[in-house]
């Protein structure tokens, strides 16, 4: 209809006319917008890191690992008596998890509990012995020399593979030959083969970041330290005695994964009566629980959102009911020339829309910047999608809809006889 | 109410309106039994005090107001009870309004000013536009489209204001005391633009003032006392007058 173009015509030369005055009004819907799209760009954000992350651990996996008991009452005997502890998953429940059904494979990482010093500092990297699958289960990539072969594990090869980390902490900055120096560990000395990287950084319970280990073949991990730890606690000695720290567990179809994981549960609860000296976590199932908690926070902050919104759709009904009152005249000389009443309801709605809209327009770009910002400073990945956009347009108009209409109705109400009287 | 004869002639023709405001149980009336006619081409001007009831008669005029009993024929149609869309309508196409202080939309230039009441009536920008420049040079400021009525003087603005009300080419232009904002001098061109207008373009105009001096330009004069139409000669108002409505000096004061 060609009067409706010429309202919208007319709405933007009233807003381009006072520019301060349309940006103050809309300042609330502005920053609803604003926070709108910044929350959605952070939550999505957010999410698919986590999801990326736990998505590296494996979602075909069941990861099994052992931890220290709690302590039950004092230990006994002297104080200077040697006390062992054992505890944690053994070679024999990698034996009969890896014989249950939907197993397609199992890896096994120990942890060799030694002191990896750099000079006299001690540093939190670990030395660990892995099965030559690990590389392939792990979703860790080579990035510079090779990984293990047959023959390493065969004979027992003071070798290692050290993560990303690994050569960040131990050598300095400039040194380039890092594949093929030695680093020394206690009384062991191992050659270094290869750089490996997980890009997610994956994290496993109690052993750390994937890119802070230092791997070396099984083989030669029990060659050199059986699965004995020795350490002093004050002055008394104690023997740590763990067969595997960490268990893989691939399975072969993932829409079983939970029966699997609690078939693997029933088992170890069975065989480790005495003591919860182990735990288990299913990725997916992290993945399905993450899902949950991220909705919940959508739901949250879009709650918060939404609320800023009718706080700015309430203020710009006020402005556009003080300016109906303001522009009585206006009002009054168009009816005279032979605006409808319809006429007049049109051009306030369309102006409070077009407000709306500048405003949500404006917050768009507000709430990239805001999710930009935090993205430079903290890192955190953010994400805006297109279809976040269209939804904050169609909710600032939406706004404009819903508060201008009561203002547009006024307007159309005036009398025209008053208010041209009304000087 | 007798069935007056139809009058191809008559432009406005208005049969005993009343008009009665009521405030609480007071009733006011104001209007108290209006007859008159306006013919096609005629220069007409209602004179009265305030208090006459003059306003009333200009808001029932422009059909801003409706009348509480009375017929109100335009262009020999009945006009006063109807509904609030075709009374719109009927104002956009037939009442060419002109205010006292102009009523310019401020914000928007001389041509688009001039284009407002042919929007309402949907008419296409093209047509708009042409009509629009047609009309600014018939009133003398073809050169003035593009500015601002606040960069123009008071004559000019109700210039733009007379072209703004020919625009949708009525049966009539409505002017509600059009000199009154406006020096002697000024007057007297805005004056003589209304008489071109009506004398060479057979323009039909109702004048509502309350200024007798402007008397000598209209064809018929049609005074207001008391809410009545007053139809005692002029020498009682203005003795030595001849019968003619003459402007009296002493009369020139009551101008603002």
């Amino acid at each position: 209809m060609m009067l409706v173009r010429d309202l919208f015509g007319l709405s933007l030369h009233n807003l381009l006319l006072h520019k301060v005055r349309s940006i103050l009004t809309s300042l609330g819907v502005i920053f609803g917008v604003g926070s709108v799209i910044a929350m959605l760009a952070i939550s999505e954000g957010a999410k698919r890191s986590a999801l990326a992350q736990i998505e590296a651990m494996g979602i075909d996996k069941i990861i099994l690992f052992s931890k220290r008991p709690p302590v039950s009452g004092k230990s006994e005997g002297s104080d200077n008596a040697s006390v062992m502890e054992r505890f944690g998953l053994t070679e024999r429940d990698l034996v009969h998890i890896s014989r249950m059904d939907n197993v397609a494979d199992i890896t096994g990482v120990f942890d060799a509990r030694k002191k990896v010093l750099k000079g006299l500092q001690r540093t939190d990297l670990k030395l660990v012995g892995c099965d030559y699958r690990f590389l392939e289960d792990s979703s860790a990539k080579i990035e510079k020399g090779r990984w293990f072969s047959p023959a390493d594990y065969e004979n027992d090869r003071n070798v290692c593979v050290i993560g990303k980390n690994v050569k960040r902490k131990l050598f300095s900055i400039g040194d380039t030959n890092i594949v093929g120096s030695t680093i020394r560990i206690e009384n062991d000395v191992f050659r270094i083969v290869g750089i490996i990287n997980n890009e997610y950084g994956t994290q496993y319970p109690e052993l750390g970041g994937q890119n802070d280990l230092i791997l070396i073949p099984m083989t030669t991990a029990r060659a050199h330290y059986r699965d004995y730890t020795f350490y002093r606690e004050g002055r008394q000695h104690k023997i740590t005695r763990v067969e595997y720290d960490l268990l893989l567990v691939k399975v072969a179809d993932t829409s079983y994964i939970d029966n699997t994981a609690k078939r693997v549960a029933g088992y170890l609860e069975k065989t480790h009566s005495e003591t919860k000296d182990w735990g288990i976590v299913v990725p997916l199932e992290l993945l399905k629980q993450r899902e949950q908690t991220q909705n919940i926070f959508t739901i949250v902050m879009g709650s918060i959102a939404g609320i800023s919104l009718v706080v700015g759709g309430i203020g710009i009904m006020n402005i556009m009911l003080a300016s109906v009152y303001e522009r009585r005249k206006e009002i009054g000389t168009r009816r005279a020339l032979g605006a409808q009443k319809s006429d007049v309801l049109l051009q306030f709605l369309i102006e409070t829309v077009f407000l709306t809209s500048l405003g949500g327009v404006l917050g768009i770009l507000l709430g990239i910047g805001i999710a930009r910002t935090i993205t430079y400073y903290s890192g955190m990945p953010t994400v805006y999608s297109l279809w976040s956009i269209v939804l904050s347009l169609v909710i600032s108009s939406l706004v404009g809809v819903i508060f201008g209409t009561y203002p547009a109705y006024k307007a159309a109400q005036q009398n025209p006889i008053t208010v041209l009287r009304a000087e | 109410m007798a069935e007056a004869p139809k009058d191809e002639n008559a432009i406005v023709r208005l049969l005993d309106i009343r008009k009665t405001y009521i405030s609480g149980d007071l009733q006011v009336p104001v209007l108290k039994g209006i007859n008159a006619t306006v013919n096609r081409g005629e220069f007409v001007g209602f004179i009265g005090t305030s208090g006459s009831g003059k306003s009333t008669l200009l808001n029932i005029l422009g059909m801003l107001d409706v009348p509480t009993g009375g017929e109100y024929f335009l262009e020999e149609n009945e006009v006063s009870q109807l509904s609030d869309v075709e009374q719109a309508t009927i104002r956009n196409r037939k009442i060419g309004f002109i205010f006292q202080s102009f009523n310019l939309f401020p914000h928007l230039s001389v041509e688009q000013n001039i284009e407002v009441p042919m929007v309402y009536a949907r008419i296409p920008g093209r047509i708009r536009r042409k009509r629009a420049l047609e009309l600014a040079r018939r009133v003398g400021l073809g050169h003035r489209l593009d500015h601002r009525p606040t960069q123009l003087s008071g004559g000019e603005c109700q210039r733009i204001a007379i072209a703004r009300a020919l625009s949708n080419q009525p049966a009539f232009i409505l002017a509600d005391e059009p000199t009154g904002n406006l020096d002697e001098k000024t007057s007297g061109e805005i004056m003589k633009l209304f008489h071109e207008l009506n004398r060479e373009q057979g323009v039909t105009i109702v004048m509502v003032t309350h200024n007798p001096a402007l008397g000598p330009h209209y064809d018929k004069i049609i005074r207001l006392r008391d809410g009545r139409i007053d139809d005692t000669p002029f020498e009682w108002e203005y003795p030595g007058a001849g019968g003619r409505p003459v402007a009296a000096p002493q009369e020139r004061e009551a101008q603002p």
